[in-house]
């Protein structure tokens, strides 16, 4: 047991440990988002569902052939993989493709490339490896003992800052800050962490945060301020959500919704559609929906055969729980309006891949976890 | 290949933190939840309510305004549909339209259309430039109530007029124009400060824009005339647009709250008697008319000229239009008949005679010799006619209205006994018809002379003031109260002209009375005399008015000449003055002189002298109401094949109305006509 090589796992063990539940569950909830996608686009005139249905049928693929290669390899192209997402962002940076006052994107002939969204991976890739091959688990890490993913997570942190994209470099911190909270690290490291995150905090306001940054946040302490500037996204949401009530307004009927009262109602404000129109019993069974995946997610992390596995698995249940928690939260105004899209039910195909991608990654930890 | 070395337990190492994520993932969870709680269920209802002041706009459904009848339940006035065309900037220039695709493509062939005056365009121009942000999604007016022809064309070209609407307005609508304008009335818009005033009086249901009754009964009877506005929602999307068949996102609100019309008028004006009035009135430049139910104090025709067409006035009228009225040297925004007064010349000795026989000055057999004339002091006070009317008594005096007679009379009693009867009459104060603004007139006395006139009272002035001239004034329809009381024996009543306010299925709401002012402190035999003096007048051969009587009926009445300048020494001829220093002619009547029923006085502005000029216009209608009145009877007698369709507004047009409805189920008025000594009222 001492070497394993994954090669020696039948195609037949293999196809009989991948986690199906895992799969029939995202897909699932896929399905309610494309459903919520028909309505959301009934109003913008545009069937944005078909082409999310397209997009979702490449995730598959993207997914697939993640399963295919074992994940082990990837101790190996974790460092590559990490260092030529980091390329890109500097691409990106250096001529990327503007959209709505930000340089998030990268254009590859037919495609664009949104380099940031695979750096969500990458870095679960290069943290998971370092806590691997780290031994310091009994004990706990201390501050300095974390320099290195320290660093690994400040490059990407700061370049996707700069596009900017605050709320994308905020996922990837998050996602980072979970594996490495799951790979124990002291109390006292963690109250510095606090202490740091707050000084940043204080020091981004003053220094980094663009103007419009800076409205949204005020924007979020008083959304009801500005309800025709900064405010109006997160005051419409909330009028959206609050208006479902218990059983939401139906399918279709939602007038905040067909009205076009809604911003970005395809993308990072969807879950207000879905709260509008299924009211809190339809909101509360999606949550409910996330919560299961995201058990069975750390179930895997906690059945992993090694290590790597395990903080694959955190790393994945980590940013679809992020995403989720941080999306649903600034929709409901209970955090401040960030660009973050809502896993498998917000429109587009960079979240979409990313996403399938990861969720590859999680169930080729799980088919392999008995392979030895 | 990769290798794992070590003491590998994989996830088993890490079972507690990942246990411990779990539940902080399922905590935070449970906070969205709680949230969503907050928001759906706890303040679910406050954002509904904000969702729905999103989406649901509420716009107003005017209330039909209230119609008015003719005291045989014709339409005079009612609301007809009328089109208007809009514009709204964001839909006429789209985006990705080329820059001026608006005002230079689809203007001008709006404006071909519709024929607008290069005016009108610049308006138009001026608007869509002002129209900035959301407000691009209002839409403003272009032209109001654009008539058929152009409606056509609009709607053949509709598809290269892009943002053009075409909006249905009931428009009031004068069915005769000019006719009866200034008892009608007319509407025009609301002014804000109007509005200021009803919010400190309470009065609710105006917006800006909004049409109001102006003078006349449309102001009067604003209140009963004006309906309760209904509200329609309409769902508009986050720009302001309406969205149309999306009527199911407002699941089971009302859609609509209807508008309750406003309350139909019956005037007791009589369509024809005012067409005869009118129509008698031609040949007159300016003046009044009024015909009045001697028994309750209904007016039943009423003519103030010259008029203008309230069509116009109620928001359709040009400047130059305006400007054309409001500079006319006749002013016909005045209402005449009670809103400007006259020296009432002749017409006034029935006052003098009842002010004489009360104080006994003269007796009915008391005699006067006119000379052409009558001497007092130093000064002659001149008859009307210079050879004299030798010996006369009352019946005479009245009958060939000589002055001479009434210049003794008055130097006997003074002007106060005058005064105290005109006051009695009902002169010197508002007679409250509440159409128009009102004058009193003027009842000289000596305290009156005391005060204007420099020297203070003086018993010539008595003289001038017992032939109606001097400084009398009245107005026509306080002469027109007075002889009706003269001809019903003694009952002065308040001029009214709605007899009834009735519900728009024309249940009855209220009825107005007939209001009796006083009764005359006049002995009957006195009012008995001068009503046999009146008789005289055109019924005895040298009546002044003997060549206006009617061969069925008798009718009683007094010409008048009132002078408007003071004249020289010797008489001018009236086409050698101007027209405004030219006599006014007057004539009143009543009839029939045995058992009255109708008062009519006419007053021909600058019109000459009152047996030529005022009588004829005054019989023509007294004619007419009795020609009117056998017609009906006989119609009463023999009952109408199938019953009259009752008034719809605007259903047919004017011309085919039907006759005076007389059978049971819609002649209200003919079931009181039998009941009632005047058919009419």
């Amino acid at each position: 047991m001492d070497l394993v090589a994954p090669g020696r796992s039948t195609a037949r063990q293999l196809w009989r440990n991948i986690p199906w539940h895992i799969l029939a569950l995202a897909l699932l909830i896929a399905a309610l988002g494309v459903w919520n996608l028909a309505s959301a686009s009934r109003a913008a005139y545009a069937p944005i569902w078909k082409s999310q249905i397209y997009w979702l049928l490449i995730g598959l693929g993207a997914c697939a052939g993640t399963m295919l290669l074992d994940y082990r390899y990837l101790l190996k192209l974790a460092y590559p993989i990490y260092g030529v997402v980091v390329l890109l962002l500097v691409a990106v940076l250096v001529r990327g493709h503007a959209a709505m006052g930000a340089q998030r994107w990268l254009d590859l002939g037919p495609v664009h490339l949104q380099p940031s969204e695979l750096m969500k991976l990458a870095i679960i890739l290069v943290v998971a490896r370092f806590f691997h091959e780290d031994p310091h688990t009994k004990e706990g890490y201390s501050l300095l003992q974390l320099w290195l993913p320290a660093l690994l997570l400040a490059v990407p942190v700061a370049l996707v800052m700069k596009q900017p994209d605050l709320g994308t470099s905020m996922m990837i911190a998050a996602v980072a800050g979970s594996i490495i909270l799951v790979a124990k690290v002291r109390w006292r490291s963690l109250l510095v962490l606090a202490a740091g995150f707050v000084a940043s905090a204080v020091f981004a306001w003053a220094y980094l945060l663009k103007p419009y940054q800076k409205k949204r946040v005020l924007a979020f302490l008083d959304p009801e301020g500005d309800v025709l500037g900064a405010g109006y996204h997160a005051s419409q949401s909330l009028i959206a959500v609050g208006s479902g009530q218990a059983s939401g307004k139906g399918w279709g009927h939602g007038t905040q919704t067909q009205l076009s009262f809604l911003p970005e109602q395809h993308t990072d404000f969807v879950f207000s559609v879905w709260g509008e129109e299924h009211g809190f019993v339809g909101a509360v069974v999606l949550i409910g929906l996330y919560l299961v995946l995201l058990v069975m997610m750390l179930a895997v992390a906690a059945s992993a055969r090694e290590k790597f596995g395990s903080f694959l698995a955190v790393g994945v249940a980590a940013m679809v729980f992020w995403h989720v928690f941080v999306n649903i939260g600034m929709v409901t105004g209970l955090l401040p309006v960030v660009g973050v899209t809502l896993p498998l039910l917000s429109y587009g195909g960079s979240s979409v891949l990313t996403n399938m991608i990861g969720l590859g990654l999680l169930m080729n930890v799980a088919m392999r976890r008995h392979l030895f | 290949m990769p290798m794992i070395v070590g003491k590998q337990q994989g996830g088993r190492d890490l079972r507690s933190r990942i246990l411990l994520a779990g539940a902080l993932m399922s905590a935070l969870m449970l906070v969205l939840a709680g949230r969503l709680y907050h928001l759906q269920i706890t303040r679910g209802e406050e954002f509904t309510a904000k969702s729905f002041d999103n989406f649901v706009k509420e716009t107003r459904v005017p209330a039909d305004r209230g119609m008015m009848l003719d005291n045989r339940g014709r339409i005079l006035v009612d609301n007809r549909p009328s089109y208007n065309v809009t514009l709204t900037p964001a839909f006429c220039q789209p985006s990705g339209a080329p820059k001026g695709y608006c005002l230079d493509e689809i203007l001008p062939k709006l404006a071909t259309y519709l024929s607008l005056t290069s005016d009108e365009v610049e308006r138009v121009r001026e608007q869509y430039r002002k129209a900035r942000g959301l407000k691009r999604f209002r839409d403003f007016t272009v032209k109001l109530d654009v008539d058929l022809d152009a409606l056509d064309r609009l709607e053949a070209n509709r598809l290269e007029l892009a943002g053009i609407d075409v909006v249905a307005a009931p428009h009031r609508h004068y069915r005769y124009g000019a006719l009866a304008a200034h008892v009608l009335g007319y509407m025009n818009e609301v002014t804000g400060e109007e509005l200021d005033g009803f919010e400190k009086k309470g009065i609710e249901g105006y917006v800006l824009g909004d049409y109001i009754g102006r003078r006349g009964v449309e102001r009067r009877f604003e209140s009963d005339l004006r309906g309760v506005d209904g509200w329609r929602k309409t769902i508009v999307d986050a720009k302001g647009r309406k969205i149309r068949g999306s009527s199911h996102l407002l699941g089971d609100l009302d859609r609509l709250t209807p508008p309750s019309s406003g309350h139909n008028l019956v005037l007791s004006l009589n369509l024809p008697l005012q067409q005869a009035a009118e129509k008698a009135f031609e040949a007159a430049a300016a003046g009044a008319l009024v015909a009045v139910d001697v028994n309750t104090g209904f007016v039943l025709a009423m003519v103030s000229k010259p008029a203008y067409d309230p069509n116009k006035l109620t928001g359709r009228i040009t400047r130059a239009e305006l400007r054309a009225i409001s500079e006319d040297p006749l002013e016909p925004l005045i209402f005449r008949v009670a809103q400007e007064h006259y020296h009432p010349g002749s017409t006034w000795k029935v006052v003098t005679a009842l002010a004489g026989l009360k104080t006994g000055t003269h007796g009915a057999h008391n005699s006067v010799f006119c000379n052409g004339g009558y001497s007092l002091g130093r000064r002659r006070w001149r008859c009307w006619r210079d050879a004299g009317h030798g010996t006369v008594d009352l019946h005479h005096a009245l009958k060939h209205s000589c002055d001479t007679f009434f210049y003794a009379m008055s130097d006997r009693m003074g002007i106060d006994a005058i005064a105290e009867m005109a006051t009695e009459l009902g002169f010197g104060r508002v007679p409250g018809l509440d159409l128009s603004p009102e004058v009193p007139g003027i009842v000289p006395s000596t305290t009156y002379h005391d005060r204007v006139t420099p020297g203070g009272y003086t018993k010539g002035l008595a003289l001038n003031t017992s032939i109606g001239q001097g400084d009398v004034n009245v107005s026509p329809i306080q002469l027109a109260m007075a002889y009706a009381a003269i001809a019903n024996d003694g009952t002065l009543y308040r001029p009214q002209v709605v007899r009834r306010i009735e519900d728009p299925d024309g249940k009855l709401v209220r009825a107005l009375e007939p209001q009796v002012v006083h009764k005359l402190d006049v002995k009957p035999e006195h009012l008995a005399l001068v009503g046999a003096g009146l008789n005289a007048v055109m019924n005895e051969p040298g009546g002044t008015a003997y060549y206006r009587r009617l061969k069925d009926v008798a009718v009683a009445g007094k010409t008048g000449t009132a002078q408007v300048v003071k004249l020289g020494s010797t008489r001018i001829k009236a086409n050698q003055m101007t027209f405004f220093q030219r006599d006014h002619a007057w004539f009143a009547a009543y009839a029939p002189f045995e058992q009255p029923e109708v008062a009519v006085v006419v007053l021909n502005e600058h019109g000459g002298s009152g047996s030529s000029d005022a009588a004829p216009i005054a019989m023509a209608v007294v004619r007419e109401y009795f020609r009117i009145k056998a017609e009906e009877e006989a119609a009463r007698n023999t009952p109408p094949p199938e019953p009259a369709p009752k008034a719809t507004p605007s259903a047919s047009p004017p011309a085919s109305d039907p006759l005076p409805a007389l059978d049971s189920g819609t002649t209200r008025e003919a079931s009181r006509a039998t009941k009632e000594s005047a058919p009419w009222t």
